[in-house]
């Protein structure tokens, strides 16, 4: 007999009842986002924790003057990884562009389809123009973020329809306590992650 | 008590630098869950909720497991199923061969450890790099995890610094830990960015749209799993939850549960190898459904145990695993879930003595996120192995002499009598030397008995 066929046999594989999942989906159990979601998320990126910093610009055509302070203010050079992302249409062209991603990338911009307030977590997923490993390679990962994009709750990050290769949620910079517990940022991943909040102006 | 259980334990404890080490890394992360759970303040509720999912779920494996394997290959990822470890491992082996890998890169899994795949990967000559910096850590040394969160919690900066040292091309020239880790940094990277195979475990299975979710803080899973051809999965059939919003309440309590944190820094949904048209993500993508006991645990009274999310939360408040650490348990999973685990996937008559080593104070059950009646079930074990035969003749012929005397009521309070008579022989208020007790008094004084018994005060009318 199969594998498959084996442990199927001996589990069963008959329906549970009608409305029983989705009864543990009801009134999820979750720590209250009370008031100004945006509020909520800021103070959660900055905590610890996540370790994030953040600056609100009122366009994406505001995107490159921010991130030229960013760098300027971090004794970083003029240059970024842009993906192909056409959201990120903007006007780059006071810096050096790396047009393939490098193992050794100082600064990756991206664009972040979501925020939760909950968590200060950034919501992305993988397209033809969103590419993944950028976002895990840079030392400084510089995201734009929609304000009308952040959300209350870890439940509301779901895409709906079919899902990409990848959703993934960030939460502040890599990190690692492996060493005697002790906490050290930039583990294999970005060791600063600044957040540029972009509203409607 | 097993004469190599004895001698690890024994090990263990004469080591005093691993003290330290436990006690370092413990210590934080049972602090940090402290203050994690009173900032949520409906944590109880919460832990309800999260062992009524898995309760459900593991009510209903079969169905959960045939919808995951078929929303898993209409997202174009191949679908496995292994009965047992070697089983998986073959699997995996095949899949590498048939890809020509030579090196694969291995985002930490306890499943894989499970599994024996760094022994199998081996055997195959194909290289493995290990991407968690423990991980990485335990690798140059040559050595099985102590933690299923830490797995290098017991070695100290200076022993981590003097195998960076030996193993990296370029090591830190600075002794602090944020320059090894800069130093594993570099090592690392390139193992990654050249691996033919990205190998991960998996902290959750959707059923509903085929994802595999990971876990880490550090980032290695991504790193791992986006520049290799091929992404292969080793998941415990146990893993699945029905949809994503089932896995968003498991994994608020597995991040708050482990280290302390509302949510672990990354956390990656992967459905299928990449599409036609992204510009990165894997060709191909495997996922190896594995049972190895876990179909029979559930059929043997252990259903409770496949709630198990693997926060280490049990092992980081337990008495016993803080004394001596994980490698004394002598299994793939350490601490209070893995004294349960243990006997059920290595045989009890092997692993007897882990229920064994329990004061069954509670506190793993208290601490459990999905609220696993962990002292029940190693009451379990106990009472299998006694009704097996498998304690030793003189602790049967012991408990069985006792038994009969302490039916025997006017008998027990005569023998009582004799033992205080006896012992106050040796010693008042505590006893150094005791015959038959040298195991005690070797290390400590034993106190020594009142000079009447309970019995004799309660009947005089004492209260």
């Amino acid at each position: 007999m199969s594998a498959r066929a084996d442990i199927l046999g001996k589990l069963g594989t008959a329906a549970p009842p009608p409305g029983t999942a989705e009864a543990l989906l009801a009134d999820p159990v979750r720590p209250a986002v009370a008031g100004d979601r945006v509020a909520t998320f800021l103070t959660a990126l900055a905590l610890p924790a996540s370790g994030a910093t953040h600056e609100r610009i009122g366009s994406v055509a505001e995107a490159p003057a921010a991130v030229a302070r960013y760098l300027a203010e971090h004794a970083l050079p003029p240059a970024v990884f842009v993906p192909d992302d056409p959201r990120l249409a903007a006007d780059w062209s006071g810096f050096a562009l790396s047009l393939a991603i490098t193992p050794d990338e100082p600064a990756v911009i991206a664009w972040a389809r979501l925020g939760i307030a909950e968590t200060g977590s950034l919501v992305f997923e993988t397209g033809p123009h969103a590419p993944m490993l950028p976002n895990f390679l840079g030392l400084h990962h510089i995201v734009l973020l929609p304000e009308t994009a952040i959300v209350a709750h870890l439940e509301d990050a779901a895409l709906p329809g079919p899902q990409p290769r990848a959703h993934y949620w960030v939460t502040g910079v890599s990190g690692t306590t492996d060493i005697e517990g002790q906490y050290i940022r930039g583990a294999h991943g970005p060791r600063f992650l600044h957040v540029l909040v972009v509203g409607e102006r | 008590m097993s004469a190599a259980f004895s001698k690890r334990v024994d090990a263990a404890l004469a080591d005093p630098i691993l003290k330290i080490a436990v006690e370092r890394t413990a210590g934080t992360a049972e602090a940090k869950r402290a203050i994690a759970v009173d900032a949520f303040a409906q944590f109880e509720a919460a832990r309800t909720r999260a062992a009524a999912i898995k309760d459900h779920v593991v009510a209903h494996l079969g169905y959960y497991l045939e919808q995951f394997e078929t929303a898993a290959t209409s997202a174009g990822a191949h679908v496995h199923y292994a009965r047992t470890a070697d089983e998986a491992c073959k699997i995996v082996i095949d899949i590498c061969k048939a890809a020509g890998a030579r090196t694969v890169a291995r985002s930490k899994s306890m499943m894989g450890e499970e599994i024996g795949l760094p022994h199998a990967l081996a055997e195959a000559g194909i290289g493995r790099v290990e991407t968690d910096l423990a991980e990485h850590i335990i690798q140059l040394a040559d050595e099985r995890p102590s933690h299923i969160v830490w797995p290098a919690m017991h070695k100290t900066s200076e022993q981590v610094s003097a195998l960076f040292k030996q193993h990296h091309a370029l090591p830190h020239s600075e002794e602090t830990i944020p320059a090894m880790a800069e130093s594993a940094r570099r090592h690392l990277r390139q193992g990654m960015l050249g691996a033919d195979v990205g190998i991960s475990g998996a902290n959750f299975l959707v059923a509903d749209s085929g994802a595999v979710c990971t876990v880490t803080n550090e980032g290695n899973a991504e790193l791992s799993l986006v520049p290799p051809r091929v992404h292969i999965v080793t998941a415990g059939i146990e893993k699945l939850v029905p949809s994503m919003g089932h896995a968003v309440q498991l994994l608020r309590l597995l991040a708050r549960s482990a280290t302390g944190a509302t949510l672990t820094q990354y956390t990656t949904f992967y459905t299928g190898p990449k599409r036609a048209a992204d510009p990165d993500g894997p060709d191909a993508m495997h996922i190896v459904l594995i049972d190895n006991g876990r179909s029979a645990m559930r059929e043997d009274g252990l259903a409770e145990m496949l709630r198990c999310i693997r926060c280490g939360a049990c092992m980081n408040h337990c008495v016993v695993f803080r004394q001596i650490g994980g490698h004394a348990y002598g299994g793939t999973y350490p601490g209070p879930m893995g004294a349960v685990l243990t006997p059920a996937l290595d045989g009890l008559a092997a692993s007897r003595d882990l229920p064994n080593a329990c004061t069954l104070n509670g506190k793993c059950q208290e601490v459990c996120p999905v609220k696993i009646p962990l002292p029940t079930l190693l009451r379990g074990w106990r009472e299998k192995s006694w009704r097996e035969g498998l304690e030793p003749a003189t602790m049967r012929q012991g408990i069985a002499a006792w038994a009969w005397v302490a039916q025997r009521p006017r008998l027990y309070r005569l023998a009582v009598r004799a033992a205080i008579f006896g012992m106050r022989r040796f010693g008042r208020g505590w006893i150094r030397t005791l015959p038959l007790a040298s195991g005690w008094t070797a290390h400590r004084d034993l106190p020594a008995p009142d000079s009447e018994s309970f019995m004799n005060r309660y009947a005089r009318g004492e209260r």
